[in-house]
C-alpha cells in the first residue's frame, strides 16, 4: 500500500521581513481546518472590508434629477475605505464587492416614481430598482426602494457611489434620513478577490 | 426654481419619462447643484446657459 499523505509546504515571500504565525485557538478539543483543493488567496477578516453609511437627516433633492446620496453617517467601516465627505467607497483591496443601496423618497409631495443605481467611477453601472405608481389613488406612492449588485473594483482607482432619482409632481422631494430603521444608505462587503 | 423646473418651463412638451431616458439631470452632492449630465433628445436642443440663467 502506498503513502497517500499530501504535504504542506510553507514558503517564504520573495520580499518582506515579517513572519507568519498559525495560532491555535483556546480549546480542549482537537479541531481540523481543511484547506480547499484549489489555488487562491485565503480570505480572513483582515482582507475582507465591510462598510455601511447612511443619511441621518433628510436630504433635499430635485425632482427628476439623479442625486448622489449624501451618506455622511458611518455605522461601520472596517478598513476606512469609505469617504463620508464625497460619499464614495474606494477600496485598496481588489475584488468582487457586493454593493447595496437604499433610498427613501420623501418630502412635501407624493413620490410617484423612483429608482436608484450603483455608479462606478462616475457613471451609472447598475440600475437596481425602478418603481412607478398610479397617483390617482393617493395611498399608492413610492416609499423605500433598495437593491444590490456585484461589482469588481480594482483596488486602486475604482470607486462606487449610490444615486437616487425621484419624481414628485409637486412639492419638494427628499431622501429620507433616519437610523433604525435605515432608509437611505450605501453598504458593501468584499465577497472574494 | 430647480433646473428641472427651468427646463420644463422652456419645453413644456417634455415628459417625465424624457428625464429618465434621453435627458439626464444630475447632482453629485458636492455643493455645485444640479446640472445637465446628458441631453440626447431627438428634436429639442439642449438649452443654453443664458436660457437657464
Amino acid at each position: 500500500m502506498g503513502d497517500f499523505m499530501s504535504t504542506l509546504i510553507p514558503t517564504g515571500s520573495a520580499s518582506g521581513t515579517g513572519s507568519m504565525t498559525l495560532a491555535a485557538p483556546v480549546t480542549n478539543s482537537n479541531q481540523t481546518a481543511t484547506l480547499p483543493d484549489a489555488t487562491g488567496t485565503v480570505m480572513v477578516s483582515g482582507n475582507m472590508p465591510a462598510f455601511f453609511a447612511y443619511v441621518s437627516t433628510n436630504q433635499t433633492v430635485s425632482s427628476n434629477t439623479n442625486t448622489k446620496i449624501a451618506a455622511a453617517s458611518v455605522l461601520f467601516d472596517t478598513h476606512g475605505f469609505y469617504s463620508n465627505t464625497n460619499y464614495r467607497f474606494t477600496p485598496t483591496i481588489a475584488g468582487y464587492y457586493q454593493i447595496s443601496g437604499g433610498v427613501g423618497p420623501y418630502g412635501s409631495g407624493i413620490p410617484t416614481r423612483a429608482f436608484l443605481s450603483i455608479y462606478k467611477n462616475g457613471g451609472e453601472w447598475i440600475r437596481l430598482q425602478d418603481i412607478a405608481t398610479n397617483n390617482t389613488n393617493s395611498p399608492q406612492y413610492v416609499d423605500t426602494i433598495s437593491g444590490s449588485g456585484l461589482v469588481y473594483l480594482n483596488g486602486s482607482t475604482d470607486y462606487v457611489e449610490i444615486y437616487g432619482w425621484t419624481l414628485v409632481p409637486s412639492g419638494t422631494p427628499q431622501f429620507q434620513g433616519n437610523a433604525n430603521p435605515f432608509f437611505t444608505f450605501i453598504s458593501g462587503v468584499l465577497v472574494r478577490n | 426654481m430647480t433646473l428641472y423646473e427651468k427646463i420644463k418651463s422652456l419645453y413644456p412638451e417634455l415628459t417625465d419619462r424624457d428625464f429618465s431616458t434621453v435627458i439626464r439631470l444630475q447632482n453629485d452632492s458636492d455643493g455645485k447643484g444640479d446640472y445637465i449630465k446628458s441631453w440626447n433628445h431627438p428634436t429639442l436642443a439642449k438649452p443654453t446657459d443664458e436660457e437657464l440663467a
